[in-house]
């Protein structure tokens, strides 16, 4: 089958888009069942196992109970094929087993619990970093060489090269150490009551301030850099030269023209990156001990809980695959070149 | 007009006349970016304390030959303060700059040599080995290269054993230099896949193929120089992805002490606590340096991009 | 020409603003009442992760159920046998049947009686799992009754309760599981207990001073004061029990009163505390140590396939004592400690003052005499200076250590230094711990023993009895990190488990600890102390377990929760360091807001419905600014 040329659009409309559209969601499914297969293996390739780790190093363990709490897992079964078909059956059912680490706990609630303040702290990490971010951008490469310019895109390229949790660390010794204005860890205020919707509000707020800092500015940076490129690289294009040479002003090019192109670039990055949201930057959360995914995976992985990790991997991998569905279908509907 | 017909010697040297001043122009184009400067003049300083660290700084201190006491604040004798062992932050960090930009380096060149050659053959082979290695890259890709390499860094140390050396570097460290590298080739695989596709249409390929070169040989002397560009620009970004990826393992614990990288001075603070005590000489200096490596990286790389990139000429 | 692209942006930071004022009344500071609750917040490193005192592996899971629950024999102030749920307790003549009478009036938090029949169901179902060969959940409560020797249990009256054992011994009285309701636990499937599916969901009834009522698992534990409890009025209304991913952190909550009490502080975190106003940092003598481990796999002549150790030295007792002289216990404790703990000796801590013992001949830091002393057990040197072992290889010593203990590097680097003036090269790295604990699995664990040294460390009970038992030829495979092997050893152990007459016991653990000391599978290097710290301007009357030598909390009983007094009353003043927070931000409250308001809870939905009303506001700017721009072509 000869590669399609870029850029050029469906020949007749709508039912060849939406057969591309079905054709893609095959895809991502079959490669989110891939994913999730590829993992089941290789989180048991990891060395060390469940039951010891969790029981091994206290003088009382016996050798019956680590048998036990072994068969109990299911984990005393060869991998293949005894393991991987009941993982099978039992995920396409929705059963997703339980924690062996929160013992009881079914994973389905572990993850219910810290799907929330993830998505809190990178939803709207990713909306502030967005606005500002674009913002930073597009007036840099509108008003590119000038000293707003060099300030703001030397800014942006700094922050693009600091790791989450050097900004974290930072923020957390001046904010909650210096000066004592925020809470330094967790969601909420452990044990506490509240006596209304708006306390509790206020309390998650609180303790969202700083890892939200953190996060929209560890992310501002990439969008403004990409803002910025997209804009001089489309102030560039002809078409651009046309409207100029046609009179129109530089304010009016760059709202109707120039901008709503560069964003092109930009909403592809936004719909990728939300994928990524379910992951959170784990060591973004764990500088604030923040509940969320990112510090479930790293406890997951020390002690090789199984069922959780699969649990979350399954997310991930549907919430990333998705998301780079939407940024493809995004950007098949918003290209210009495809509309005209 | 007919092209004049010379002999071989003469054509090798016009080939390489052309090349000199294809350099020189470069340099030249390269030259007047002055970010791109800024970039390469901290990389050259951070390079020289990376090959010899112990000439400006002598030997690496251990617990055993610390000279200062307990967290000490920038002094007379420290200039950047010591550790919670008494160790000279200013001889960790640049003893951490040589690991640091060892593993980035080595991180680098296995990543972008597997991107490289996988992303060449599946874009000029096509057909079903390209559908089955996008299949296998999808895979890399989707999954964040930093949780993945969480999950294989045990497995991969596991077999490549825990103690020992090769080449002055513990195989401690190449475990994750291995880890960097099996999770981040995938996207300089797709990059050069797509450059690949397009140059595969062109003219002097098929040209190629009528004389008679087999694919190798296409691959070698048509398509590769021609992605050369891409690569280069490539490698630098994943220089510095290289980087901070191993500083965010090492902060997370898979870092080893006995050869600080910057990333493990930060875990090590973290560890004394060192953020709540106040203790800033114990974070600044291999933090900064981490933002500075990797801030020279991305200058590079947009140079490059710019100067190598055939869209942008437009007037500056 | 005025930028168009300024406007912009400031018309959009003025739709920002208006956003944020919209959201301004949510994030006032809400008027709290005054407060009648006084809520006791400890912090620690560990989590509790199920209720169910059978799943209990950590310390905070049993402090958890030392709370919840009474013992049949309580914990004293220096880990003496006191009153728990059991008022008295006589022992028969011939030592085999013990008489306990329960505390008289005794009532559950729920208010039904607490009766001599909750005693009997409770070690009935130990036994029955004992007898079926079912391990209960995580199995540490499993191995108390069989220890002492119980056989079987009664209840003849509501008052009385008869323990029968197969032979005499007081450890009947140091069996650390708690008395469960029957009229509650009774209802759950025997499978479900022993699996742990079943969680113990608060609220909790029990007969201990607080009983859970809420848990986030790994989060944060609450429990509230007993209403039937049977001792003196309790201090605190409430206690919360946090878990802190960091010490960081739970030492700038303990600075700013978020919390009261921060357990497991780092060295340099605790001398910044001392001498602070208003908090108290405490160092516990531990009970347990850091050791450096030998292989001394001896089965099969040491061969393993595929693994084993380096070198059949290791399997030599002269060997690993000669090389015990190279190791400056003091210098470890003063360089990784930070002076906070005490040199090693014996395998019995001196925590426990009845039963340690120190060496008789003592080793020394003297690294000539190691030399000289390997000479002796015929491990020379070669020319090019490399220490042989006896079949004329050189010597290289691999070491690793997990890599949860950070410490335990320092330690290696010393170790490593100070074994290479011997010959001996010592190949150093640190290993992921689960990778780890199968690293060290013998055959009879189903591993290879890839190991030569590493630096862990071990826990104890109030008895040493449980510290006793890695070197048993029996725990090869399930406990043994050693794999040392001495029938000798394993004899004594039986004779001081049946002993019960103290002098006698106390000599045979004499002899197991110079034994163990002499033959060295672990070089216990020291003794690191508890840190602890808690605060003093909201809670007095902190008591230490043991007095002596203890930390309040955390111990092995919960009346270090039982004599703290309010300090002062009503709503307590944040923060001794941090600055007063601006109007607008909530400050930390120290103390839950009064009333009976609705529990944290689930907050999933309250984050969505946050995300929903922020991304609702953030729409009606974009649509604002968007309007604005179009509606009638503004022209600069």
């Amino acid at each position: 089958m000869p590669p399609a040329p870029r850029g050029s659009p469906p020949a007749h409309g709508a039912t060849v888009r939406s057969r591309y559209f079905l054709r893609q969601v095959a895809q991502a499914i079959l490669t989110v069942a891939f994913i999730v297969l590829v993992n089941f293996v290789l989180f048991r390739m990891m060395p060390g196992s469940p039951e010891r780790i969790l029981l091994g190093r206290n003088p009382n363990v016996s050798a019956e109970a680590l048998q036990q709490t072994k068969e109990r897992w299911g984990l005393d079964k060869p991998l293949i094929p005894d393991q991987f078909v009941s993982y099978v059956v039992a995920t396409v059912q929705g059963d997703l087993g339980f924690s062996f680490v929160y013992r009881g706990k079914p994973v389905t609630q572990v993850l219910a619990e810290r799907v929330g303040p993830t998505l809190l702290l990178f939803g709207l990490g990713e909306l502030i970093a967005i606005f500002i971010g674009l913002a930073i951008g597009a007036y840099s490469g509108w008003r590119r060489g000038g000293p707003v310019d060099y300030v703001g895109n030397g800014i942006s390229l700094i922050l693009y090269s600091m790791p989450y949790f050097l900004i974290g660390m930072g923020l957390l010794v001046i904010f909650a150490t210096a000066l004592g204005w925020f809470p330094t860890y967790g969601m909420v205020t452990p044990g506490a009551t509240y006596d209304s919707v708006g306390e509790h509000a206020a309390d998650i707020l609180a303790h969202l301030a700083l890892p939200l800092a953190t996060v929209a500015i560890g992310l501002i940076g990439q969008y403004s850099i990409l803002m910025r490129a997209s804009v001089i690289e489309t102030m560039n294009d002809d078409y651009i030269t046309t409207a100029r040479a046609k009179g129109l002003t530089g304010g009016r090019i760059l709202r109707h023209h120039a901008l709503p192109n560069a964003m092109l670039p930009a909403v592809t990055l936004i719909a990728v990156n939300l994928g990524y949201v379910v992951a959170g930057a784990i060591t973004a959360e764990k500088v604030f001990n923040w509940p969320g995914l990112g510090t479930l995976t790293v406890e997951a992985l020390e002690a090789r809980d199984f069922p959780v990790l699969q649990g979350v991997f399954l997310l991930l991998s549907i919430s990333v695959v998705a998301a780079n569905l939407v940024a493809d279908l995004i950007y098949g509907v918003l290209d210009p070149r495809v509309r005209t | 007009m007919t092209a004049p017909v010379l002999t071989s010697g003469e054509l090798r040297r016009q080939r390489l006349a052309l090349r000199a001043r294809g350099w020189r122009d470069f340099l030249h184009r390269f030259g007047r970016r002055r970010e791109g400067l800024v970039g390469v003049a901290i990389l050259v300083l951070y390079t020289i304390l990376a090959i010899a660290p112990a000439l400006f700084v002598g030997p690496l201190e251990t617990a055993v030959t610390a000279t200062g006491g307990r967290l000490q604040p920038p002094g007379t004798a420290h200039i950047l303060g010591t550790d919670e062992l008494g160790r000279d932050m200013l001889n960790l960090t640049v003893h951490g700059t040589r690991i640091s930009m060892i593993i980035g380096f080595l991180a680098t060149l296995v990543t972008v040599s597997v991107g490289v050659v996988l992303g060449i053959i599946s874009g000029f082979v096509g057909g079903r080995t390209d559908i089955l290695l996008m299949r296998i890259t999808d895979f890399f890709l989707v999954l964040p290269t930093f949780v993945l390499a969480l999950v294989l860094t045990p497995i991969i140390r596991d077999v490549l054993g825990g103690g020992g050396e090769i080449l002055g570097i513990r195989i401690s460290l190449l475990v994750i230099v291995v880890a960097i590298g099996i999770t981040s080739w995938a996207s300089t695989a797709r990059i050069i896949r797509s450059q690949t596709l397009s140059l595969r249409e062109r003219a002097f390929v098929d040209r190629a193929r009528v004389i008679g070169g087999g694919p190798l040989h296409t691959m070698w002397h048509h398509i590769l120089p021609n992605v050369i560009n891409l690569i280069v620009a490539n490698a630098v970004l994943v220089f510095a992805g290289a980087v901070l990826t191993e500083t965010a393992l090492s902060y997370l614990g898979l870092g080893d002490p006995f050869q600080p990288s910057w990333g493990q001075i930060l875990n090590a603070a973290d560890q004394a606590g060192a953020p709540g005590l106040g203790a800033w000489w114990y974070l600044v200096p291999a933090g900064a340096s981490i933002v500075l490596v990797v801030l020279a990286f991305t200058l590079v790389g947009g140079a490059l991009d710019d100067v190598l990139s055939p869209r942008r000429t437009g007037r500056r | 020409m005025r930028a168009p692209v300024s406007r912009r942006f400031v018309r959009l930071l003025a739709a920002l603003g208006l956003a944020g004022a919209l959201l301004l009344p949510a994030l006032a500071a809400p008027a709290r009442a005054a407060d009648e609750k006084l809520v006791l917040r400890a912090g620690t490193d560990q989590k509790i992760k199920s209720l169910n005192p059978y799943a209990a592996v950590v310390v905070a899971e049993y402090e958890a159920f030392t709370l919840n629950y009474d013992l049949l024999v309580n914990f004293g102030e220096n880990n003496e046998p006191v009153p728990g749920f059991a008022a008295s307790w006589t022992q028969s003549a011939d030592g085999n049947t013990w008489t306990f009478k329960i505390q008289p009036g005794l009532k559950w938090s729920d208010g039904k009686a607490a009766t001599s029949e909750d005693a009997r169901w409770t070690y009935q179902t130990m036994l029955d799992a004992v007898a079926k060969e079912v391990t209960l959940v995580s199995g540490y409560l499993d191995g108390y009754l069989p220890a002492a020797g119980v056989t079987s249990v009664t209840a003849p009256d509501p008052e009385t309760l008869v323990v029968t054992t197969e032979f005499p011994s007081t450890l009947v009285l140091y069996v650390y599981a708690p008395i469960l309701p029957k009229h509650v636990w009774e209802k759950v499937p025997f499978d479900d207990i022993a699996s742990g599916a079943y969680t113990n969901p608060p609220p909790v009834v029990g007969t201990g001073p607080y009983q859970a009522v809420e848990t986030k698992e790994g989060n944060f534990t609450r429990f509230m004061k007993n209403p039937n409890w049977r001792g003196s009025a309790l201090g605190a209304d409430e206690v919360i029990l946090t878990t802190f991913a960091s010490s960081d952190t739970m030492v700038q909550a303990l600075r700013n009163g978020e919390i009261d009490y921060a357990r497991g502080i780092a060295p340099d975190q605790f001398n910044s505390l001392k001498g602070q106003p208003n908090i108290v940092a405490v160092e516990g003598a531990s009970n347990g140590y850091t050791e450096l481990a030998f292989n001394c796999y001896s089965r099969n002549g040491g061969v393993i396939e595929g693994g084993g150790a380096s070198t059949k030295a290791l399997q030599d007792p002269a060997f690993r004592d000669a090389l015990g002289y190279a190791i400056d216990k003091e210098e470890l404790v003063a360089k990784t400690l930070a002076g906070y703990g005490e040199p090693g000796s014996t395998i019995v801590p001196p925590f426990h003052a009845r039963w340690h013992v120190p060496p008789a001949s003592p080793r020394t830091f003297d690294i000539e005499k190691a030399k000289s002393l390997l000479d002796v057990a015929g491990y020379k040197l070669d020319a090019g200076g490399k220490r042989l072992d006896k079949e004329g290889k050189p010597i290289t010593l691999r070491l690793t250590w997990p890599d949860s203990e950070a410490e335990n590097g320092t330690d290696a680097q010393f170790i490593a230094a100070w074994f290479e003036p011997l010959g001996i090269k010592v190949d150093a790295s640190v290993t992921e711990e689960g990778q780890l604990i199968d690293q060290l699995l013998p055959p009879e664990g189903e591993g290879k023993a890839q190991f030569d040294m590493f630096i862990w460390g071990w826990v104890g009970d109030p008895d040493p009895n449980s510290l006793l038992k890695f070197f048993l030829a029996a725990e090869i495979g399930v406990s043994s990190d050693s794999f040392y092997e001495n029938p000798k050893y394993d004899e004594l152990y039986d004779a001081q488990r049946k002993e019960s007459d103290e002098a006698k016991r106390r000599e045979l653990l004499t002899q197991m600890q110079e034994l163990i000391y002499v033959e060295a599978p672990y070089h216990v290097l020291y003794y690191d102390s508890q840190l602890d710290a808690y605060r003093t301007d909201r809670f007095t009357n902190w008591k230490n377990q043991p007095a002596a030598n203890g930390t309040p909390l955390f111990g092995q009983g919960s009346f270090g929760y039982w004599g703290l007094q309010a300090v002062a009353v009503a709503t307590p003043t944040p923060a001794v360091t941090a600055a007063p927070a601006p109007s607008g931000e909530p400050t930390p409250a120290p103390s839950s807001s009064g009333g009976s308001g609705t529990g944290g809870g689930d907050s999933t939905p309250l984050l969505v419905g946050i995300l929903v009303a922020v991304l609702v506001v953030a729409g009606i700017v974009l649509a604002l600014v968007f309007r604005r721009r179009q509606a009638g072509g503004e022209e600069e």
